[in-house]
C-alpha cells in the first residue's frame, strides 16, 4: 500500500480481474491455435497498401449494358431484403404471440415455439443458403427463402422479448374482464409493443440488406454475385466501384431507417 | 399537442354508441409506414419474379437434405474438430483486437470526452463507410494481401468489427451524464483519466453487452468466411455439401449450432449477473 485511497470497490475490482484474466486466457489459446500475430499486419502493410493503391484505385464503373446490369442487381438485392423482412415480420408476429408464456393461449407450447426459433436462428444465413441451394437449386427465390428463415427466427426472439418486457398488468386486466385472445392482442399487446416491433423490424431490414449481398455472393444473385464475378476475374477497379455502390446503398438504407424510427417513435 | 375533442363525460363513443377504446390522436406515421412497407413488399415480389410453384414443388427435397445431414459421418472428425477450433479462435481474436481498437476509436469518436467536434465527426463517418462494406469483401481483400489462412480471416473481420465497436461504444459513452465527467474535470483530471475512471466504469455493462452481441455475430460470420476461402468450419460445410458428403457437413453444422446456442445462453447469464 502506498497510502492512497482505494477508488474501486472490492467486488468491482474482482469482477474486472476475472474479466481480464478470462480474456487473456482465451486470447492466448486462440493465438496458439491460429498462429496469428498482430505484427504480421505491419510487415504485410506494404503489400496491402500497394494492392490498394495500384489495383483498386481509381474506382471505375463499366458503361452500357454492364451498368444497366449493375443497377438491376442492386434493385434485386434490395428487393430480396424487403420481401424477406416483410414476410418474415408478418409470420414472426403471429408466431411470437404463441412464444410468450403469458399471452399465448397454450402456455405449455410456448417453449417449443421458442426452441424452434432458436434452432432456425443459430444456423447462420449463409449456411441456410448452402443447405437450400443444394436442395432447391440456385436463384433469387432460394436466397429469399434463406433470408426469410433467419429474419423470421430473429424477429420471433426479438418480438417475444419485447412482449415480455412490457407490463403484464394490461393483459391480465383484459383477461379478467373476459377479453378473448384476439381482443387481448389487439387492445393489450399491440398498442404497447408496436413501436418496439417496428424498430426491431427496421433493424432486421438493415441486417438483411447486408446479408442479401452476402447470400448473393454464393449464388443468390444480385449485387453480391456481380461483385464476386468481377473480383474473380481480377477486374479490381470495377470491383471497387461496386464496393462503393454497396457502401452507398447500405448507408442510404441506414439513414432511411433511422429517420423512420425517429418518425414513428415520436 | 392539442387536446382531443371529448364529450362532457370525458368519453368518446363510436357509431354504435359504445365507448371508443381507440386513442384519438394516434401517431399516423405508423399507418403510413405499414402501408408503405406493404407496397414495397408487393413491388419487390413483382420485381424478383420467382417461379414460386416450382420452388414449392421442390420443398420436400429440403427435408431429404436434412435427413441426409442427420446421418453423421464421424470419419473425418479430426478435420472437422480442427476447423471448428480454428473458427472459434478467429472469432475470439477478431473480437478481442477490435475491442481494444474500438475502445480507442470510440473514445475519440464520443462527443463528450475530447469535445473536438470535427475529430469525432471525421472518425465516425470514416467508420460508417468501413461498416457499410460487407465483411466478406474485407476478407477477400485480406486474402489477396496476406495469403490463405486464418490470418486473413482475423484481419478482415477486425475491420468490420472495429467499425461496429467504434459506433456502439461511442454511443454508450455519449449516454453517460455530463455531471460525472464534469465532476472529474473540475478536480483537474486529464482527459485520459476521466475516460478510465468515469466513462469506462459507467459504460462497462453496456460494453459487455455489445461485445457479447458482436462475438455471436463474428462467430456466425466466421462460418461465412470459410465459404470465400479463409478456412475454418465454413469451408468444411460448403465443400462437403457441394461434394455430397452430407454426413460430414451435418456434424459441422451441428457443431456451429451448438456453439452458437451455448454462447447465446452464456451471454444472457453474464448480462443478468452484471445488471
Amino acid at each position: 500500500m502506498q497510502g492512497k485511497i482505494e477508488l474501486m470497490g472490492k467486488r468491482e475490482k474482482r469482477m474486472y480481474l476475472i474479466f481480464g484474466a478470462v480474456i487473456a486466457a482465451v486470447w492466448a489459446v486462440s493465438t496458439y491455435v491460429t498462429e496469428f500475430s498482430i505484427l504480421q499486419l505491419f510487415t504485410e502493410a506494404d503489400t496491402f497498401w500497394q494492392f490498394l493503391t495500384e489495383d483498386f484505385l481509381p474506382p471505375k464503373l463499366p458503361g452500357g449494358s454492364e451498368l444497366v446490369n449493375i443497377v438491376q442487381s442492386v434493385i434485386t438485392t434490395v428487393a430480396m431484403a424487403v420481401a424477406a423482412t416483410t414476410v418474415g415480420g408478418i409470420l414472426a408476429f403471429f408466431v411470437s404471440l404463441f412464444g410468450s408464456e403469458y399471452i399465448s393461449p397454450f402456455p405449455a407450447f410456448a417453449k417449443v415455439v421458442r426452441g424452434f426459433a432458436t434452432f432456425l436462428r443459430n444456423i447462420p444465413a449463409l449456411v441456410w443458403a448452402f443447405i437450400l441451394f443444394s436442395s432447391l437449386g440456385i436463384g433469387t427465390g432460394v436466397a429469399f427463402a434463406a433470408l426469410l428463415i433467419t429474419s423470421f427466427a430473429f424477429m420471433v426472439r426479438a418480438f417475444v422479448e419485447t412482449m415480455d418486457e412490457v407490463s403484464r398488468d394490461c393483459v391480465e386486466s383484459l383477461l379478467t374482464v373476459g377479453a378473448t385472445f384476439p381482443q387481448r392482442v389487439i387492445n393489450g399487446i399491440l398498442p404497447a409493443c408496436i413501436n418496439g416491433f417496428v424498430s426491431w423490424f427496421l433493424y432486421c431490414f438493415e441486417v438483411n440488406i447486408r446479408a442479401s449481398t452476402i447470400v448473393g455472393m454464393v449464388g443468390g444473385g444480385g449485387i453480391g454475385l456481380v461483385l464476386f464475378s468481377y473480383l474473380k476475374s481480377f477486374k479490381y477497379n470495377t470491383a471497387f466501384g461496386i464496393i462503393l455502390i454497396i457502401a452507398f446503398m447500405v448507408i442510404v438504407v441506414d439513414l432511411f431507417t433511422n429517420r423512420l424510427r425517429r418518425e414513428i417513435t415520436k | 399537442m392539442p387536446m382531443p375533442k371529448q364529450t362532457a363525460e370525458g368519453l368518446r363513443y363510436n357509431k354504435k354508441g359504445k365507448i371508443s377504446v381507440c386513442c384519438k390522436d394516434k401517431n399516423m406515421s405508423l399507418v403510413y409506414f405499414f402501408a408503405g412497407t406493404a407496397v414495397c413488399a408487393v413491388l419487390s415480389f413483382a420485381y424478383l419474379d420467382v417461379d414460386w410453384l416450382k420452388l414449392l414443388s421442390r420443398v420436400p427435397s429440403v427435408g431429404e437434405v436434412f435427413f441426409k445431414l442427420a446421418h453423421f459421418d464421424f470419419g473425418m472428425m479430426d478435420l472437422v474438430g480442427e476447423a471448428f477450433m480454428e473458427t472459434v479462435s478467429i472469432a475470439v481474436l477478431s473480437t478481442i483486437y477490435s475491442m481494444v481498437l474500438g475502445l480507442f476509436f470510440g473514445m475519440i469518436a464520443a462527443e463528450n470526452i475530447f469535445r473536438i467536434h470535427i475529430l469525432s465527426v471525421t472518425v465516425k463517418s470514416f467508420f460508417t463507410f468501413l461498416r457499410a462494406v460487407p465483411t466478406p469483401v474485407w476478407v477477400l481483400l485480406m486474402l489477396v494481401c496476406m495469403g490463405f489462412g486464418p490470418s486473413a480471416g482475423i484481419a478482415g473481420l477486425c475491420v468490420h468489427t472495429t467499425a461496429f465497436f467504434t459506433k456502439s461504444f461511442s454511443q454508450s459513452f455519449e449516454d453517460i451524464s455530463t455531471e460525472t465527467i464534469e465532476a472529474l474535470e473540475v478536480t483537474g483530471a486529464s482527459k485520459v483519466s476521466v475516460f478510465t475512471n468515469a466513462v469506462l466504469p459507467a459504460a462497462f455493462s453496456q460494453l459487455i453487452a455489445w461485445t457479447g452481441m458482436r462475438f455471436e455475430i463474428n462467430f456466425s460470420e466466421c462460418a461465412i468466411l470459410g465459404m470465400v476461402g479463409a478456412g475454418g468450419i465454413g469451408y468444411v460445410i460448403s465443400s462437403n455439401i457441394q461434394g455430397y458428403q452430407y454426413g460430414v457437413a451435418g456434424i459441422a453444422i451441428f457443431l456451429v449450432f451448438v456453439f452458437a446456442f451455448f454462447i447465446e445462453r452464456l451471454f444472457v447469464k453474464i448480462k443478468s449477473l452484471i445488471k
